[in-house]
Protein backbone atom coordinates (compact mmCIF):
# COMPACT_ATOMS: atom_id res chain seq x y z
CA UNK A 1 0.00 0.00 0.00
CA UNK A 2 2.58 2.27 1.07
CA UNK A 3 4.70 1.95 -2.08
CA UNK A 4 1.27 2.44 -4.18
CA UNK A 5 1.33 5.63 -2.45
CA UNK A 6 4.62 6.02 -3.12
CA UNK A 7 4.59 5.31 -7.09
CA UNK A 8 1.24 7.13 -7.01
CA UNK A 9 3.14 10.61 -6.15
CA UNK A 10 6.57 10.18 -7.95
CA UNK A 11 4.18 9.83 -11.04
CA UNK A 12 2.47 12.97 -10.05
CA UNK A 13 6.09 14.78 -9.20
CA UNK A 14 7.23 13.60 -13.32
CA UNK A 15 4.08 14.10 -14.70
CA UNK A 16 4.60 18.24 -13.78
CA UNK A 17 7.89 17.89 -14.45
CA UNK A 18 7.30 17.10 -17.85
CA UNK A 19 5.13 20.02 -17.89
CA UNK A 20 6.99 22.39 -16.75
CA UNK A 21 9.70 21.32 -18.58
CA UNK A 22 7.13 21.54 -22.11
CA UNK A 23 5.97 25.07 -21.50
CA UNK A 24 7.84 27.56 -23.74
CA UNK A 25 10.51 29.53 -21.33
CA UNK A 26 9.59 33.28 -20.30
CA UNK A 27 10.26 35.95 -24.05
CA UNK A 28 13.35 37.83 -23.20
CA UNK A 29 12.19 41.39 -23.44
CA UNK A 30 12.99 42.45 -27.34
CA UNK A 31 14.48 46.05 -28.44
CA UNK A 32 12.55 48.09 -31.14
CA UNK A 33 14.17 51.24 -33.45
CA UNK A 34 12.10 54.36 -33.85
CA UNK A 35 13.88 56.41 -36.76
CA UNK A 36 13.06 60.30 -36.82
CA UNK A 37 13.19 61.09 -40.57
CA UNK A 38 12.07 63.84 -42.33
CA UNK A 39 10.14 64.93 -39.39
CA UNK A 40 8.37 61.65 -38.70
CA UNK A 41 8.25 59.04 -36.08
CA UNK A 42 8.79 55.43 -38.26
CA UNK A 43 7.18 53.79 -37.91
CA UNK A 44 4.67 56.37 -36.52
CA UNK A 45 2.38 53.58 -34.75
CA UNK A 46 4.87 50.49 -32.88
CA UNK A 47 2.96 47.24 -31.13
CA UNK A 48 5.29 45.79 -28.44
CA UNK A 49 4.89 43.98 -25.14
CA UNK A 50 5.29 45.04 -21.88
CA UNK A 51 8.87 45.51 -20.55
CA UNK A 52 9.83 45.58 -24.04
CA UNK A 53 12.32 48.52 -24.96
CA UNK A 54 12.52 51.30 -27.67
CA UNK A 55 15.08 53.34 -29.08
CA UNK A 56 14.18 56.21 -30.96
CA UNK A 57 17.13 57.88 -33.17
CA UNK A 58 17.30 60.98 -34.56
CA UNK A 59 18.28 61.33 -38.28
CA UNK A 60 17.11 64.34 -39.06
CA UNK A 61 18.67 67.71 -39.55
CA UNK A 62 16.70 69.51 -36.16
CA UNK A 63 16.74 68.08 -32.56
CA UNK A 64 13.65 66.85 -31.67
CA UNK A 65 12.00 65.06 -28.48
CA UNK A 66 9.96 62.33 -27.32
CA UNK A 67 6.91 63.31 -24.80
CA UNK A 68 4.17 61.25 -23.87
CA UNK A 69 1.53 63.57 -24.73
CA UNK A 70 -1.72 62.97 -22.71
CA UNK A 71 0.01 64.30 -19.10
CA UNK A 72 3.80 64.48 -20.18
CA UNK A 73 4.97 61.10 -17.65
CA UNK A 74 7.83 60.64 -19.46
CA UNK A 75 9.86 62.85 -21.92
CA UNK A 76 13.69 62.21 -23.61
CA UNK A 77 14.41 65.95 -23.13
CA UNK A 78 15.92 67.60 -26.31
CA UNK A 79 17.67 64.84 -28.84
CA UNK A 80 19.85 66.45 -30.96
CA UNK A 81 20.53 65.16 -34.45
CA UNK A 82 22.62 62.03 -34.49
CA UNK A 83 21.43 61.03 -31.12
CA UNK A 84 19.18 58.70 -29.58
CA UNK A 85 17.30 57.44 -27.02
CA UNK A 86 15.69 54.39 -25.24
CA UNK A 87 12.61 53.71 -23.30
CA UNK A 88 11.14 50.62 -21.60
CA UNK A 89 7.52 50.23 -22.47
CA UNK A 90 5.42 49.50 -19.60
CA UNK A 91 2.10 51.17 -20.74
CA UNK A 92 -0.03 52.39 -23.86
CA UNK A 93 1.17 55.74 -24.98
CA UNK A 94 0.21 58.29 -27.40
CA UNK A 95 3.37 60.71 -27.55
CA UNK A 96 4.63 63.68 -29.81
CA UNK A 97 7.44 66.03 -30.41
CA UNK A 98 6.75 69.22 -27.69
CA UNK A 99 9.39 70.77 -30.27
CA UNK A 100 7.08 69.77 -33.43
CA UNK A 101 3.98 69.42 -31.75
CA UNK A 102 2.56 68.07 -35.28
CA UNK A 103 4.50 64.77 -35.12
CA UNK A 104 3.04 62.11 -33.24
CA UNK A 105 3.32 58.18 -32.37
CA UNK A 106 1.27 56.13 -30.58
CA UNK A 107 3.28 53.03 -29.03
CA UNK A 108 0.47 49.80 -28.37
CA UNK A 109 0.76 46.90 -26.21
CA UNK A 110 0.29 43.34 -27.63
CA UNK B 1 20.67 88.45 -63.08
CA UNK B 2 17.71 89.39 -65.82
CA UNK B 3 15.82 85.73 -64.62
CA UNK B 4 15.55 87.20 -61.19
CA UNK B 5 13.95 90.72 -62.66
CA UNK B 6 11.72 88.55 -65.01
CA UNK B 7 11.00 86.81 -61.36
CA UNK B 8 7.39 87.76 -60.17
CA UNK B 9 5.50 85.36 -57.83
CA UNK B 10 4.06 87.52 -55.52
CA UNK B 11 2.85 86.59 -51.90
CA UNK B 12 -0.44 88.14 -50.68
CA UNK B 13 -0.53 88.45 -47.14
CA UNK B 14 -3.68 87.50 -45.20
CA UNK B 15 -3.01 90.05 -42.40
CA UNK B 16 -2.40 93.46 -42.37
CA UNK B 17 0.87 93.04 -42.93
CA UNK B 18 3.26 94.34 -45.46
CA UNK B 19 2.84 92.12 -49.06
CA UNK B 20 6.07 89.60 -48.92
CA UNK B 21 7.45 89.16 -52.39
CA UNK B 22 9.19 86.49 -53.56
CA UNK B 23 11.09 85.52 -56.59
CA UNK B 24 9.07 83.25 -59.01
CA UNK B 25 11.07 80.38 -60.97
CA UNK B 26 13.66 80.98 -62.94
CA UNK B 27 13.12 80.74 -65.94
CA UNK B 28 15.07 77.97 -68.14
CA UNK B 29 17.27 80.65 -70.28
CA UNK B 30 18.94 81.70 -66.94
CA UNK B 31 19.29 79.56 -63.72
CA UNK B 32 20.67 81.10 -60.54
CA UNK B 33 24.35 79.74 -59.28
CA UNK B 34 25.10 77.25 -56.47
CA UNK B 35 26.94 80.44 -54.52
CA UNK B 36 23.70 82.53 -55.21
CA UNK B 37 21.91 79.39 -53.90
CA UNK B 38 23.78 79.10 -50.88
CA UNK B 39 23.25 82.75 -50.35
CA UNK B 40 19.57 82.65 -50.57
CA UNK B 41 19.26 79.76 -48.52
CA UNK B 42 21.03 81.57 -45.79
CA UNK B 43 19.66 84.71 -46.07
CA UNK B 44 15.78 83.25 -46.11
CA UNK B 45 17.05 80.70 -43.05
CA UNK B 46 18.15 84.19 -40.98
CA UNK B 47 14.97 86.26 -41.68
CA UNK B 48 12.80 83.88 -40.20
CA UNK B 49 14.81 83.59 -37.15
CA UNK B 50 15.03 87.67 -36.52
CA UNK B 51 11.34 87.41 -37.15
CA UNK B 52 11.33 85.13 -34.22
CA UNK B 53 13.58 87.34 -32.52
CA UNK B 54 10.68 89.64 -32.41
CA UNK B 55 8.33 87.42 -31.22
CA UNK B 56 10.23 86.57 -28.54
CA UNK B 57 10.42 90.22 -27.48
CA UNK B 58 6.77 90.98 -28.04
CA UNK B 59 4.16 87.97 -27.60
CA UNK B 60 3.15 86.31 -24.47
CA UNK B 61 2.01 83.60 -25.57
CA UNK B 62 3.29 79.91 -24.90
CA UNK B 63 2.38 78.40 -27.92
CA UNK B 64 4.01 81.43 -29.96
CA UNK B 65 6.69 81.37 -27.93
CA UNK B 66 7.70 77.74 -28.24
CA UNK B 67 7.02 78.52 -31.93
CA UNK B 68 9.31 80.79 -32.28
CA UNK B 69 11.92 79.01 -30.21
CA UNK B 70 11.80 76.33 -32.54
CA UNK B 71 11.81 78.90 -35.93
CA UNK B 72 15.19 80.06 -33.81
CA UNK B 73 16.54 76.96 -33.38
CA UNK B 74 15.97 74.57 -36.59
CA UNK B 75 16.95 77.91 -38.52
CA UNK B 76 19.95 77.90 -37.29
CA UNK B 77 20.44 74.78 -37.30
CA UNK B 78 19.87 74.89 -41.54
CA UNK B 79 22.21 78.04 -41.65
CA UNK B 80 25.25 75.78 -39.85
CA UNK B 81 24.64 72.89 -41.84
CA UNK B 82 25.01 75.46 -45.03
CA UNK B 83 27.64 77.54 -43.92
CA UNK B 84 29.86 73.68 -42.89
CA UNK B 85 29.08 72.72 -46.33
CA UNK B 86 29.61 75.78 -48.38
CA UNK B 87 33.20 75.39 -45.82
CA UNK B 88 33.79 72.37 -47.61
CA UNK B 89 32.92 73.25 -50.87
CA UNK B 90 35.32 76.23 -51.10
CA UNK B 91 32.27 78.12 -52.12
CA UNK B 92 31.08 81.89 -51.50
CA UNK B 93 27.25 82.70 -50.82
CA UNK B 94 27.54 85.14 -53.07
CA UNK B 95 24.76 87.97 -52.67
CA UNK B 96 22.34 88.41 -55.52
CA UNK B 97 18.70 90.74 -56.02
CA UNK B 98 16.93 87.39 -54.65
CA UNK B 99 18.28 87.69 -51.14
CA UNK B 100 18.17 91.31 -51.13
CA UNK B 101 15.11 91.28 -51.88
CA UNK B 102 14.34 89.04 -49.09
CA UNK B 103 15.86 90.99 -46.79
CA UNK B 104 14.32 94.08 -48.58
CA UNK B 105 10.52 92.68 -47.64
CA UNK B 106 11.94 90.67 -43.78
CA UNK B 107 12.34 94.76 -43.00
CA UNK B 108 8.96 95.82 -43.95
CA UNK B 109 7.67 93.29 -42.46
CA UNK B 110 9.86 93.82 -38.91
CA UNK B 111 8.69 97.38 -39.41
CA UNK B 112 4.53 96.52 -39.89
CA UNK B 113 4.85 93.67 -36.69
CA UNK B 114 6.63 95.91 -34.33
CA UNK B 115 3.58 98.35 -34.59
CA UNK B 116 1.22 95.89 -32.90
CA UNK B 117 0.94 93.88 -29.69
CA UNK B 118 -0.87 91.46 -27.23
CA UNK B 119 -2.86 89.13 -29.36
CA UNK B 120 -3.21 91.43 -32.74
CA UNK B 121 0.78 90.84 -32.88
CA UNK B 122 0.42 87.10 -32.24
CA UNK B 123 -2.09 86.72 -35.42
CA UNK B 124 0.11 89.36 -37.21
CA UNK B 125 3.56 87.34 -36.33
CA UNK B 126 1.76 83.66 -37.07
CA UNK B 127 0.48 84.66 -40.65
CA UNK B 128 3.55 85.93 -41.64
CA UNK B 129 5.07 83.12 -40.80
CA UNK B 130 2.17 81.09 -42.78
CA UNK B 131 2.77 83.17 -45.32
CA UNK B 132 6.40 83.02 -45.79
CA UNK B 133 7.05 79.31 -45.27
CA UNK B 134 4.55 78.54 -48.00
CA UNK B 135 6.28 80.50 -50.15
CA UNK B 136 9.30 78.99 -49.23
CA UNK B 137 8.40 76.11 -49.70
CA UNK B 138 7.53 77.13 -53.05
CA UNK B 139 11.02 78.75 -53.90
CA UNK B 140 12.74 75.89 -52.69
CA UNK B 141 10.91 72.81 -54.37
CA UNK B 142 10.33 74.98 -57.66
CA UNK B 143 13.56 76.85 -58.10
CA UNK B 144 16.55 75.90 -55.60
CA UNK B 145 16.09 72.36 -55.69
CA UNK B 146 16.33 72.42 -59.96
CA UNK B 147 19.00 75.17 -60.16
CA UNK B 148 21.36 73.37 -57.65
CA UNK B 149 24.55 71.54 -59.45
CA UNK B 150 26.41 70.52 -56.34
CA UNK B 151 24.64 67.07 -55.26
CA UNK B 152 25.72 67.93 -51.54
CA UNK B 153 23.85 71.37 -51.64
CA UNK B 154 21.21 69.28 -53.82
CA UNK B 155 20.67 67.29 -51.01
CA UNK B 156 20.70 69.71 -48.00
CA UNK B 157 18.08 71.37 -49.69
CA UNK B 158 15.81 68.49 -50.36
CA UNK B 159 16.43 67.58 -46.54
CA UNK B 160 15.67 70.93 -45.56
CA UNK B 161 11.57 70.41 -47.06
CA UNK B 162 10.59 68.26 -44.76
CA UNK B 163 11.11 70.63 -41.96
CA UNK B 164 9.69 74.15 -43.55
CA UNK B 165 6.44 71.73 -44.43
CA UNK B 166 6.14 70.72 -40.69
CA UNK B 167 6.97 74.76 -39.53
CA UNK B 168 4.10 75.88 -42.02
CA UNK B 169 1.95 72.80 -40.61
CA UNK B 170 2.57 73.90 -36.74
CA UNK B 171 1.77 77.57 -37.56
CA UNK B 172 -1.18 76.76 -39.46
CA UNK B 173 -2.39 74.89 -36.06
CA UNK B 174 -0.98 78.13 -34.36
CA UNK B 175 -3.19 80.09 -36.80
CA UNK B 176 -6.64 77.99 -36.36
CA UNK B 177 -6.09 78.25 -32.61
CA UNK B 178 -5.46 82.35 -32.47
CA UNK B 179 -8.56 82.91 -34.24
CA UNK B 180 -11.03 81.00 -32.29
Amino acid sequence: MKIAVASGGLLIASVLFLLSGCSSPPEKPKVYTVEIKDMKFVPEDITVKKGDTIIWVNDDIVTHDITEETSKAWSSGPLPAGKSWKHAVTDEASYYCSIHVVMKGKIELE
Amino acid sequence: MKTLKNLTMCLAMSSTIAVLFFPAPASAQSKLTDPEIASIAVTANQVDINQAALAKKKSKNAEVLNFAQTMTNDHKAVIDQAVALVTKLKVTPKDNATSQKLLADAAKTKAALQTKSGTAFDKAYVDNEVAYHKAVIGVVEGTLIPATQNAELKALLQKVVPALKTHLEHAEMLQKSLNK
